[in-house]
């Protein structure tokens, strides 16, 4: 520990704090520019500097640490001036166009310049001038390069938190440049964290340009609707419209970070295709109706009959979740209901339900992180948890840590990973399995890219080991086979007296939370095990087929876009009698059902999404439900009848049957969100794996891909997800997301493009026995061979238009287009 | 496009460094010697050489002045206006050069003889004001000296 007198005032900080965080600590404001916590220190623009008693010069505190018995001036005289010449030095380049910025009102030089600078200036040289018009570099992002101060944050935060080194400092002295290669987007993630941390506006963001004075916003502090990742962010709006996103250095495990989804993506929100009113079938046409006709049909006919069910989306709130399930159980009577439909099947999600442990607490990703050893599996993570990502980039710098990463494809991370290995989709399990039998017996068998032996050696040599599993696993028809390698290795590594936490990397906002509410055929809220089993999605879909669902309530999921077989899903869907469908959009689902409802995007109301560390956090309202469509809360509430008025009184309801929530304040939710308790840990082990191990093995075939007759014929593995731009179904309506990345791809190993002689960018045929398109391909360096990636964002051409009911993962070949 | 004489090169250069990224400034220098400039693609071939981010090999290519980004005259006259050259009147021999050039910094003659460029200390302070061209360092010029060099350039 080190005791400093700062400003006269005594503070005792351990040993190598920085001045600076020192004079934090003890109530001083430093200003600063080139700081930033999170990147490489630079202490290159002297806004920091101070006085330390008996030395001549000043110092600056951004980069030097305290010594026992330092004296430190933060406000004297010496310091002011100094303080001041600095900012004049800026200001003799800055063209000071505050008036027409759009950074003006939230400028830290602006800020810095009033408090500290300069009132007038004796430089009477010419400014530099880089350019007369602010250049276009994305379709998000505006430079003016006039403006920049030379800080560099921008450049370290794209490479070192990012980590895409999209931009660099071109040039040198008074005309250098922060920018991209030749001001071109080139690998460019779009995630406008350049422009975050940019202290001037020198960096903006595009769709924001001009929009709006900082200070006539009405700003909220709201959570991320996307991945689970659960980023916090803070929307401002003016007027009743959304006008930008933004992240806050204060909140939320994302700090000052978002993805391009989290950061553009709130264009949907205002889209002219929203559902505005509902809507009835009438003479086989979806026309418009009233709020009091479409509510009165839906009491009058669902249920009616014998088989009801309900299908949610992982995009609704804890609430609204919670809600539903009550509907379809308490009032219709049944445990038919399931979350999304791009699933295996309920003992492929329940196995996983156990394995991550979903019924104990919450671990915050910074605990996960702070392993020697950390193992991702099942989750192209850049592109599905781009902030997760980060965290594990900035972790991984550290020597002492192990990255592995375990995946068909390469994606960004693997930059930054120790060890990455491949594999074929569907073998995650051998890969898995081999890692155990070489700790256990030094020898295993498989078909894994990469170093298997050298990753044992890392598990056996750490004391503590993170396995993220990601949702991909969920996908795979053999995916209990993987959960039983996985808990096979967990005890191994138990028993040899490691620490093990398995965290998951879930792609939609609320999965985590829809598990917990009770969103399963085989769980009640807080995780409890139903009485009688009841169908899952796909169970829902074959008995449709048969005829033998009468009604079905779809909350928010795209069945007919999202379900491994486009054809059987419509087909199945045609077959029910009566269908609501309750969505923001007029989905392919949508189209086929009964009664359409509209319901309201995440800015238009209130609740909790709980984030895949089990964080819970607040979701809250920004404007009203645009046209006539109303909060999804109310809709569920005045079928079912319930008497909720407010998302709170919901969440009461919440806390007395899921345990794990019963000690959180809705009220006080804050930026940190908070983390959930166990649900009763004393029934959950034997509950969920004395629930049929059996049933399991035998819903399970292991997909043997050697064997396989289609292999011939269709040699590709095609696999799907998110793309970073996209998610789901929902941001090809983003007007803003859409123009990042417009059309879907076919991505393949560069190995296989050239036996195939196909070259990057250009136009090929995508083939399975189901379905045929004509896509552009991406040639991808060091992916695995004979696997194909498409994303599932696009309706355009549709993914699950390949994949065949039982085939498991979707097999096509891929051609040249003459 | 790097002609494959320049891609052997840079392969051979990469056997003398510890790793590729350290080969950066000498394989600009090749391409350099091959090509006379640098241009767009060269650069963006030689990052993918070098397994580095193209914004990072730009940052060096643009940092030193010795790199050219432009093609430049048989004759390269680079100026010293850094500051023990400029207190001993570097201003003069740029403008100098440029009236006796008819062309502004950073352009080059009609006839591709001559470009005239402004550089940072090129580490000649004590013979300032100077000049390079091309390989070769000029300094304590003068007026008169900078006739008699032009002179007897052809
Ligand atoms: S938008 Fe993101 S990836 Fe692109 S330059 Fe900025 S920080 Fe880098
Ligand atoms: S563009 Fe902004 S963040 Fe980047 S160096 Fe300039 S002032 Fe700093
Ligand atoms: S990482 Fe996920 S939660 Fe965070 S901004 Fe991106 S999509 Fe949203
Ligand atoms: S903030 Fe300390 S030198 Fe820039
Ligand atoms: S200042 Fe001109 S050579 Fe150093």
């Amino acid at each position: 520990m080190a005791t400093v007198k700062i400003n006269g005032k005594e503070i005792t900080v351990e040993d190598g704090t920085l001045i600076l965080d020192a004079a934090r600590q003890a109530g001083f404001e430093i200003p600063t520019f080139c700081y930033q916590a999170r990147l490489s220190r630079l202490g290159s623009c002297r806004m920091c500097i101070i006085e330390i008693g008996g030395q001549k010069k000043l110092q600056p505190s951004c980069v030097t640490p305290v010594m026992h018995g330092m004296e430190v001036f933060t406000e004297n005289e010496t310091v002011k001036s100094a303080r001041a010449s600095m900012l004049e030095f800026l200001l003799a380049n800055h063209p000071l166009d505050c008036p027409t910025c759009d950074k003006g009102g939230e400028c830290e030089l602006q800020d810095f310049v009033f408090k500290s600078g300069p009132r007038r200036s004796p430089f009477s040289e010419s400014k530099r001038r880089f350019h007369d018009k602010d250049k276009i570099l994305s379709p998000v992002i505006i430079k003016n390069h006039n403006r920049c101060i030379h800080c560099e944050r921008c450049v370290r935060i794209c490479d070192e938190v990012v980590g895409r080194t999209a931009l660099g400092s071109i040039g040198r002295g008074a005309k250098i440049m922060e920018t991209s290669f030749m001001d071109s987007t080139l690998d460019c993630d779009h995630c406008g964290n350049c422009i975050e941390v940019c202290p001037v506006g020198s960096w903006m963001s595009l769709p924001y340009r001009y929009k709006a004075r900082t200070w006539d916003l009405k700003e909220i502090d709201t959570v991320c609707p996307y991945c689970a990742t659960g980023c916090q962010f803070t929307i401002g709006a003016r007027n009743n419209e959304i006008v930008r996103v933004k992240s806050k250095i204060t909140t939320g495990i994302n700090k000052e970070t978002l993805c391009a989804r989290g950061r553009f993506g709130y264009n949907f929100i205002q889209s002219e295709k929203r559902l505005k009113k509902p809507l009835l079938k009438k003479n086989g046409k979806l026309v418009e109706s009233s709020w009091d006709e479409a509510i009165s049909f839906i009491k009058q006919r669902f249920g009616a009959g014998k088989k009801t069910a309900g299908i949610a989306s992982a995009r609704h709130t804890n609430e609204e979740l919670f809600v539903f399930q009550k509907l379809i159980r308490d009032v219709f009577k049944t445990n038919n209901i399931d979350l999304d439909s791009r699933f295996a099947n309920k003992w492929v999600t329940s196995s996983a339900i156990e394995v991550l442990n979903l019924a104990a607490g919450g671990i915050s990703i910074f605990d996960a992180l702070k392993a020697e050893v950390i193992f991702v599996i099942g989750s192209a993570i850049s592109n599905e948890n781009p902030i997760t990502d980060y965290l594990i980039r900035q972790t991984a710098v550290d020597r002492r840590k192990t990255l592995i990463l375990a995946h068909p494809r390469r994606f960004k991370l693997n930059s930054s990973a120790n060890i990455s290995l491949r594999y074929k989709p569907g073998t995650e399990g051998e890969v898995i399995k081999g890692i155990t039998d070489f700790i256990e017996k030094g020898v295993f068998h498989g078909n894994v890219v990469g170093d298997i032996s050298q990753v044992g050696e890392k598990f056996k040599n750490a004391k503590n080991i993170t396995m993220f599993l990601g949702a991909d696993i969920l996908r795979l028809d053999n995916g209990t086979n993987v959960v039983a390698e996985i808990v096979a290795l967990k005890g191994l590594l138990k028993k040899a007296g490691k620490n093990i936490i398995i965290q998951p990397l879930f792609d939609r906002c609320n999965q985590r939370g829809a598990r917990a509410m009770g969103i399963h055929p085989l769980f009640l809220p807080g995780l409890k095990k139903v009485k009688e089993n009841g169908m899952d999605c796909g169970e829902i879909l074959d008995a449709a087929k048969k005829g033998e669902i009468d009604s079905l309530y779809i909350l928010g999921e795209d069945i007919v876009s999202m379900y491994p077989d486009a054809k059987f899903a419509k087909d199945a869907l045609s077959n029910i009698k009566f269908k609501v469908v309750q969505d923001t959009f007029l989905t392919e689902t949508a189209k086929t059902a009964d009664v359409v409802i509209p319901g309201a995007s995440y800015a238009e109301k209130d609740g909790t999404f709980t984030n895949q560390e089990g964080r819970v956090q607040r979701l809250r309202k920004v404007i009203s439900p645009v046209g006539n469509s109303k909060d999804d809360l109310d809709i569920l509430c005045s079928i079912g009848g319930f008497a909720y008025k407010s998302a709170k009184e919901v969440f009461d309801d919440i806390k007395k049957e899921v345990l794990g929530y019963k000690d959180i304040n809705f009220d006080a939710l804050d930026g940190n969100g908070a983390l959930v308790k166990g649900h009763g840990a004393e029934n959950q082990g034997s509950r969920v794996k004395g629930q049929g191990a059996s049933e399991i093995a035998s819903a399970s075939p292991r997909n043997d891909t050697s064997s396989n007759p289609y292999l011939d014929e269709y040699p590709f593995l095609l696999i799907t997800g998110n793309h970073l731009f996209h998610s789901g179904r929902l941001s090809q309506n983003d007007d803003v997301l859409i123009k990042l990345l417009a059309e879907p791809f076919v991505e393949i190993s560069e190995e296989d493009a050239k036996e195939l002689g196909l070259t990057d960018k250009e136009n090929v045929k995508v083939k399975s026995s189901e379905y045929e398109a004509v896509l552009k391909l991406r040639v991808v360096k060091g992916s695995q061979k004979g696997v194909a990636f498409m994303p599932e964002n696009f309706d355009s051409v549709s993914v699950n238009q390949f994949y065949k009911k039982g085939q498991g993962i979707a097999r096509v070949k891929i051609e040249k287009q003459v | 496009m790097l002609t494959d004489n320049t891609i052997e090169n840079i392969k051979k250069a990469l056997t003398k460094y510890p790793n590729k990224q350290s080969a950066a400034m000498d394989a600009l220098r090749i391409v350099q010697e091959e090509a006379g400039y640098l241009t767009e693609d060269a650069l963006l071939q030689v990052a993918d050489m070098l397994d580095m981010p193209p914004p990072e090999l730009n940052e060096v290519a643009t940092f030193y002045t010795m790199y050219n980004k432009k093609p430049v005259g048989k004759h390269h006259i680079q100026v010293c206006t850094n500051v023990s050259c400029s207190l001993l009147g570097s201003e003069h021999i740029v403008e100098f050069l440029s009236r006796r050039l008819g062309i502004k910094k950073g352009e080059t003659t009609l006839d591709k003889k001559f470009t005239l460029s402004e550089v940072e200390c090129l580490g000649s302070c004590g013979t300032a004001p100077m000049m390079q061209i091309n390989d070769d360092y000029y300094e304590n010029l003068t007026d008169g000296k900078i006739e008699e060099i032009l002179k007897g350039l052809k």
